[in-house]
């Protein structure tokens, strides 16, 4: 007999993290006032649902399919499968445990795993090297950064895992979208063969329908961001981030975004502004902190300073034409898949960024920016400067840059965090 | 005679070198690259020097810390600080591939703070080659064509003319010639009393990639007479393998073998990793396609992801042909392809019981007290 908890327990921090969605998502529920930390509400709401979702199915006995956050999850739904993203675990964990992923971190620290790699891949490496994760595939493009080439093959090379890896080629041109087309659909193959299954390419075409009408609520939201004062909470970064990475191809995802347009619509309308008062209009070109989502919510009502947005939260794509031939809808899911946060900016030189980040400064009348230098993230190395420089000369706005692990609360405190914007702050107003 | 002092040697000292000079006074142009994946057989056959693009001597990081910051590698940066001091004025060309996260950004900070510098007013072509990050044959095809390409923009920029079959075919022999010199050389160093020390080899290596590859090719042969018919080192020194991160300074192999060890064997872009195998001639027909398949098939660097089996296999048939004793890993801080493929190379190494080391270094020598405890505290290990 088939013993379910067993078939479950081949993705344990699933579990860890959905009991944490659970108690937070109780917590501000019933603690709050109705209108308080909607985005927190309503995202944990819908994360909470997906999770459990997923565990059944583990516990059913589906293939567990790790994927990196560049690989749309939609595209998994060509199997019946329990999709974990490698990344987004470690940092939510990262996010709603007490102890956050830091254990796991040091964990393969200790194996070996150099300090300065990036985090995002750290826990679910350390999670796996403890068994608490029993992959029956990874999937990954050979993108955004160093981390992905140098930390996915662990799994391969030191656990077994088949390790499936469609080449992600560099430059934003014709000849890359078909190569990477053609990159997909080999790869889905040679996934099915792993897991057994064929892929099912009609299933997959309903659920990047869905994906395609999500992103069309996305940009409406975003659109509603260029209003003073900003009708979005800064907590919808990263719950935006973590419906992005867990909740691709999913009801639950137009959902939650369609719950945000209502509320943001309302803010517009009303001229209200989650914090009572927006002062500063900030824009992130790079991540948010994620070891600390508190952040978002002090820097609302203390500082009066609004996110506009994260990397995961300013990238939208072309929607996919689903109507048509295999290639076509190839063809379509390879521009998606080099439109996605980071890729986007690490398959091309970084000039299209640095334009991207002088005109969103300029249509979402920000006042400054703020440049979260991640450890990990070495494919932004050479930007800060030259981002700084282009703010300055051609918008009149400053940026801070603060360097940090933002999944790992060790390098660079919430103080000294807190105090650098403060510092900041007090310079703008 | 020795080959302390020795004149070839000593051109990987310094950055600039006589050659250099003088094939600039006959106007004709010298290109740089950071990586063993640009063709420099196609480089060579049109008439342009390649020129391995390295920051040895500069100890200094400040003026590119400004443009990169600090988590990055201290080698990349290292060389940016010196291009940006005008030590990399004299190149006529750029030649980036996305290698790794570090180098592929030169090509923009050379573009926007070198080479657009007040005060500069050459202009330099920049050239940028994608590279898959797996090996496939879908992966070779998307390659060779950014050759092809690579070889359309050279005869655009520089020769305006077609680089024949003929030109690339002679640019191969002579190309293949070095390889087979320096694996010859390799023998002399592999053997029970090698004739030539790590650092010796190093110096050689950065000097190969300095100056035109005819003279390199005289050189080369001279030394190897040299070697054959002198002694070997005859003593109970340690044999190590040095593995890992780009080293392009002595002072990091000097270091190792003044602390009683001879670094017989490495697995290093500026080592035995760039002339293992050569371009295939075979009939003669396409022969850019050939320099193509080398460059792709060849073994990998630490960015290629797919490939750490093979990488593995040749450390390990290594460690046995030239009886190694131990083997050190080291990366240069920040390099995250190093840093793995040396983590899961640590962990194969003890399962078979040979004794290993992982060090974490600076490009420039610091830190030198705690490297030198380790280094000899792993082979006072070693049995």
């Amino acid at each position: 007999m088939v013993n379910q908890s067993k078939l479950e327990n081949r993705i344990i921090p699933y579990k860890m993290l959905k009991q944490a969605v659970s108690t937070t998502y109780d917590l501000v529920d019933k603690i709050l006032p109705e209108d308080g930390m909607p985005a927190l509400r309503i995202g944990l709401k819908y994360i909470d649902l997906v999770m459990a979702d997923f565990i059944k199915k583990a516990g059913e006995g589906l293939p567990v399919i790790g994927y990196h956050f560049a690989f749309p999850s939609d595209y998994l739904y060509c199997f019946d499968c329990v999709p974990v993203c490698v990344e987004a675990v470690s940092y939510f964990i990262s996010a709603l445990l007490p102890d956050g992923s830091e254990p796991y971190y040091d964990l393969i620290n200790s194996w070996g795993h150099p300090f300065h790699t990036c985090s995002s891949q750290k826990g679910t490496m350390g999670m796996t090297l403890d068994d608490l994760f029993k992959f029956d595939a990874i999937i990954t493009p050979t993108a955004p950064c160093d981390n992905t080439y140098a930390s996915y093959p662990f799994f391969r090379y030191h656990k077994n895992i088949p390790l499936i890896t469609p080449d992600l080629p560099f430059l934003w041109e014709e000849k890359s979208y078909i190569y990477y087309a053609e990159q997909l659909k080999l790869s889905l193959e040679e996934l099915g063969k792993a897991i057994g299954q064929e892929p099912n390419y009609e299933k997959m075409r309903a659920q990047i329908e869905l994906e395609n009408e999500t992103n069309k609520t996305q940009l409406e939201i975003f659109e509603l961001k260029k209003a003073t004062p900003c009708p979005v909470e800064n907590m919808f970064n990263p719950l935006s981030a973590a419906a992005a990475t867990f909740m691709s191809g999913r009801e639950e995802k137009l959902d939650f975004y369609r719950d945000m347009l209502e509320i943001a619509k309302f803010r517009y309308k009303n001229k209200e502004h989650h914090g009572g008062e927006e002062k500063i209009r900030s824009i992130w070109p790079y991540m948010i902190i994620f070891f600390n989502l508190g952040l978002c919510e002090y820097l609302d009502r203390e500082l009066g300073m609004s996110i506009l947005f994260d990397i995961f939260n300013y990238n939208f794509f072309d929607p996919i034409n689903t109507k048509s031939d295999l290639d076509t809808l190839f063809y379509g899911m390879a521009k998606k898949g080099m439109s996605l946060p980071m890729i986007k900016q690490s398959t091309e030189f970084f000039y299209p960024f640095i334009d991207d980040c002088v005109r969103l400064a300029k249509e979402f009348t920000a006042d400054c920016y703020i440049f979260t230098s991640h450890l990990g993230c070495k494919q932004f190395g050479a930007v800060p400067q030259i981002l700084r420089e282009a703010l300055r000369d051609e918008v009149g706005i400053p940026m801070l840059i603060i360097d940090l692990d933002v999944g790992d609360k060790r390098m660079t405190s919430e103080k000294i965090i807190k105090d650098k914007i403060n510092m900041f702050t007090q310079t703008l107003l | 005679m020795s080959l302390n002092n020795d004149p070839f040697l000593n051109i990987s000292n310094s950055i600039m070198n006589s050659y250099v000079k003088e094939w600039q006074a006959k106007s004709k142009k010298v290109v740089g690259h950071y990586c063993t994946y640009i063709p420099e057989e196609l480089l060579h056959a049109a008439n342009l020097l390649p020129f391995r693009i390295r920051s040895t001597g500069n100890k200094d990081t400040d003026l590119a810390d400004i443009y990169m910051v600090r988590f990055t590698c201290s080698f990349v940066r290292a060389t940016l600080d010196m291009a940006l001091r005008g030590g990399y004025d004299f190149l006529d060309g750029l030649f980036i591939c996305n290698s790794c996260d570090h180098t592929r950004r030169m090509y923009e900070l050379f573009d926007l703070k070198v080479f657009k510098r007040k005060g500069f007013e050459k202009k330099v072509p920049r050239f940028y080659i994608a590279m898959p990050h797996i090996i496939t044959d879908e992966g070779f095809e998307w390659y060779h064509k950014e050759i092809e390409e690579f070889k359309e923009e050279i005869e655009e920029t520089y020769t305006h003319q077609i680089i024949s079959d003929q030109d690339l075919l002679n640019s191969i022999k002579i190309f293949n010639k070095n390889r087979d010199l320096l694996r010859k050389i390799h023998e002399l160093r592999i053997i029970d009393a090698p004739k030539i020390t790590g650092s010796e080899a190093l110096q050689m290596s950065m000097s190969n990639s300095s100056i035109p590859k005819e003279l390199a090719n005289q050189e080369l042969e001279r030394i190897l007479k040299f070697l054959k018919e002198s002694e070997g080192i005859k003593s109970n020194v340690k044999r190590i393998m040095l593995v890992g991160s780009e080293v392009d300074s002595t002072d990091f192999t000097k270091l190792i073998e003044d602390s009683g060890a001879l670094i017989v064997s490495d697995s290093l872009c500026f080592g035995s990793r760039n002339f293992l195998d050569d371009v295939h001639i075979g009939d003669g027909n396409n022969p850019l396609k050939n320099i193509s398949k080398r460059l792709y098939y060849r073994l990998s660097c630490p960015r290629m992801m797919d490939d750490y089996d093979r990488r593995f296999d040749f450390l390990r048939n290594e460690i046995d042909r030239a009886n190694i004793d131990g083997v050190i890993l080291q990366r240069i801080n920040n390099c995250d392809l190093a840093g793995c493929d040396n983590m899961l190379h640590s962990h194969r190494l003890k399962d078979l019981e040979i004794p290993v080391l992982d060090l974490d270094r600076e490009f420039y020598q610091a830190d030198t007290t705690r490297l030198q405890t380790r280094i000899e505290a792993f082979l006072e290990m070693i049995k």
